[in-house]
């Protein structure tokens, strides 16, 4: 009986597998074969003969060593501010009433909701009135304000979940209300806070429409917006190892950030607060 | 350490709703308070109010002698231990012990590690010191929690309910352990709980409260032996008092069991008052053919059928249902529906003595100690023969 069902899990777990990794095998494979191979029409899965040239090449190639650089600070500064923002509000709507609170929270989810493409025409000649179009700030504000709803509503929920009786006995302890949230909230609420900042990195990092529309040129273009300009010569035969061997680059920093703060995600810190 | 007086503070919410109505309780230094009643008698708001937790509507708070109505928790100097311990999950026991003293920013760190080492000694944490709470059982984070507390120096210890969530057995130890770090270090305490075994053993003096209004202040065996009023001396005991229908001619009171004689004192108290009730607690009853010759003098015998009996080794107790007198059911129902009781049909509760022979279904003669027995009215609810 045991046996039956674990070779059905097995089985179901190796079809899962094939259906979500074969599109990034692939991609993989191709970063491997030589350009020569791939304009041809290479229809075999793996290389015929293995090349790092790929790799070479879009480590040299200056526009996008540029990009990827806009794409890192980008991201990073929109996730970082909208964390400390989201924290910040998420902490009040948890903790404080005050009049307005839902109606905050749900303007927050109906942004959220928001198709970002609506934004994007506003948003161009707006931005090229104020002097924010083509700089990284003309793409870290819509970005946190696309992710600080969301960042906002994990937050909560995670406040809401640490007892308010921690701050409390932080508080008679000699704490003020600013080392109470600080030495005893945030760190209880570090999980949510790591779940917020990888939503948000997500987000900003794969965003492609506003990162196309409110760019120019390679001083704030971002990875993605960048891949469509790498046609090569002939139009209809783009460098489809050239491009895959970039997706593969840009895809490395997001498996490793997600290997790195997955520990840090898993709930359950508060186990042992308070009664068992 | 430090005295902490509370004079006519009420509470009242944004509803208007006076959730402690007017209480006024002086704690002694190095007094042993407890605050005891029902739940949502408003006991444990008024210990929040004391640490600085909850607002004060009115009133007035002095803690060693300095008014602290409008001082923050961390400027009152107070040592708190909580229902559910509220530990540092994300800290060892160490750093839980040690989290008051780093905030207060006035230790060494030599200091602060003597002091944290001389707590764990007292409560035997030494060898979880590394340990993270939540791989403590309930009495060792209940340990954690009172460490936290005593290692400051602090001019009162508040308890919220702290043994609630231990189970019996646990309960009973840590009772006598919080008793003892209590004496030895001699701070004055509040404490406060549902559990009146908890108010009689601890407490070297009991407030009572009821729906936010002081009942009676006085020594667990004031309480016991002179209730005030009738919720007092539901509340206090176990198991509870019995209220009986009674009516008074001369030193005559006839009970549903029949009539007994009441000492003259008592009888004088209660004259011309019709209708009473008479609270009787179990232990003043007895199997009459076990009671000593001369003690049965004392009191009066009735004969009754004993519909259950449950011995305990130790002692037995027996059930005799009873039909009460419409005016006072009423009343019984209400006082139960106060005291957190199941409303059942209205029975005595006889302690015997484990010598006792009577067996379920036998008609015994049964001997009850009128000299102790109180009157109560049943309008006012108010003891009459309170003092005697």
């Amino acid at each position: 009986m045991n046996r039956k069902t674990g070779v059905g899990t097995w089985i179901g777990f190796i079809a899962i597998l094939v259906w979500c990794l074969l599109p990034v095998v692939w991609i993989l494979s191709l970063s491997f074969k030589p350009v020569a191979e791939t304009t041809v029409g290479s229809a075999q899965f793996l290389p015929k003969s293995w090349t790092l040239q790929n790799y070479q090449d879009i480590i040299s190639n200056p526009d996008f060593t540029r990009a990827l650089l806009n794409s890192f600070g980008i991201s990073l500064i929109a996730t970082l501010l909208a964390v400390i923002f989201a924290t910040f509000a998420a902490y009040a709507i948890a903790r404080l009433d005050f009049k307005g609170k839902r109606l905050v929270l749900s303007i927050a989810l109906a942004i959220a909701m928001f198709p970002v493409v609506a934004l994007v025409g506003p948003l161009f000649d707006l931005w090229r009135t104020i002097g924010l179009f083509n700089t990284w700030p003309g793409l870290i504000i819509p970005y946190m304000s696309f992710t600080l709803p969301l960042a906002i509503w994990t937050l909560s929920a995670f406040f809401r979940e640490i007892p308010w009786e921690m701050e409390q006995a932080a508080q008679v302890d000699g704490a003020t209300s600013w080392q109470a949230f600080r030495k005893v909230i945030v760190p209880l609420a570090a999980p949510g806070v790591f779940t917020a900042a990888i939503l948000t990195f997500f987000f900003a990092w794969n965003e492609f429409v506003l990162a196309i529309s409110l760019t120019s040129s390679t001083a704030s273009r971002t990875v993605p917006a960048q891949l469509s300009f790498f046609v090569g010569p002939d139009p209809f035969n783009p460098p489809y190892s050239q491009l895959a061997t970039a997706s593969v680059v840009v895809t490395v920093p997001v498996i490793i950030l997600v290997l790195l703060f997955q520990r840090k995600i898993v709930a359950g810190l508060t186990s042992g607060a308070v009664k068992g | 350490m430090s005295a902490i007086e509370m004079k006519n503070i009420v509470k009242e919410y944004g509803d208007g709703f006076p959730a402690v109505n007017d209480v006024s309780i002086d704690v002694q230094d190095g007094e042993f308070m407890i605050l005891v009643g029902p739940s949502g008698c408003g006991k444990s708001t008024l210990l929040r109010m004391i640490v600085g937790l909850e607002d004060i509507t009115s009133g007035d708070m002095i803690i060693g002698g300095e008014r602290v109505n409008d001082k923050a928790p961390r400027d009152r100097n107070l040592a708190m231990v909580f229902q559910n311990y509220a530990l540092y999950p994300h800290l060892t026991v160490y750093e839980n012990i040690a989290f008051p003293l780093r905030l207060s920013k006035q230790f060494s760190e030599e200091e602060i590690d003597r002091k944290v080492r001389e707590a764990s000694k007292t409560l035997e944490l030494d060898e979880h010191l590394e340990r993270k709470p939540g791989n403590l059982s309930g009495g060792q984070r209940q340990r954690v929690a009172m460490g936290r507390a005593i290692v400051r120096e602090a001019q009162a210890f508040l308890f919220d309910e702290p043994l609630s969530n231990l189970d019996a057995k646990l309960r009973g130890q840590m009772r006598t352990e919080i008793s003892r770090l209590q004496k030895r270090l001699g701070i004055t305490t509040v404490y406060v709980t549902h559990d009146q075994t908890e108010a009689m053993t601890l407490g070297d003096r009991v407030a009572v409260l009821k729906r936010g209004i002081l009942q009676q202040l006085a020594t667990p065996r004031e309480l016991y032996e002179h209730p005030v009023n009738l919720f007092v001396a539901g509340f206090i005991g176990s198991p509870p008092m019995n209220f009986l229908p009674a009516t008074v001619k001369g030193d005559q009171v006839e009970m549903p069991f029949g009539t007994v004689r009441i000492p003259k004192e008592k009888a004088d108290r209660v004259k011309d008052k019709g209708l009473l009730i008479a609270g009787i607690r179990p232990e003043y009853f007895d199997d009459a053919s076990v009671v000593e010759e001369h003690k049965l003098k004392e009191g009066s015998t009735f004969r009754a059928t004993i519909d259950v009996v449950e011995w305990l080794g130790n002692e037995a107790y027996a059930y005799i249902p009873f039909d009460a007198a419409p005016e006072v059911a009423a009343q019984l129902t209400e006082l139960e529906k106060e005291l957190d009781m199941e409303a059942m049909r209205p029975q005595l509760i006889i302690a015997l003595d484990s010598a006792s022979m009577i067996k379920e279904g036998d008609e015994a003669e049964v001997w009850v100690d009128t000299r102790k027995m109180h009157l109560f009215d049943p309008e006012t609810q108010e003891n009459l023969t309170v003092g005697l």
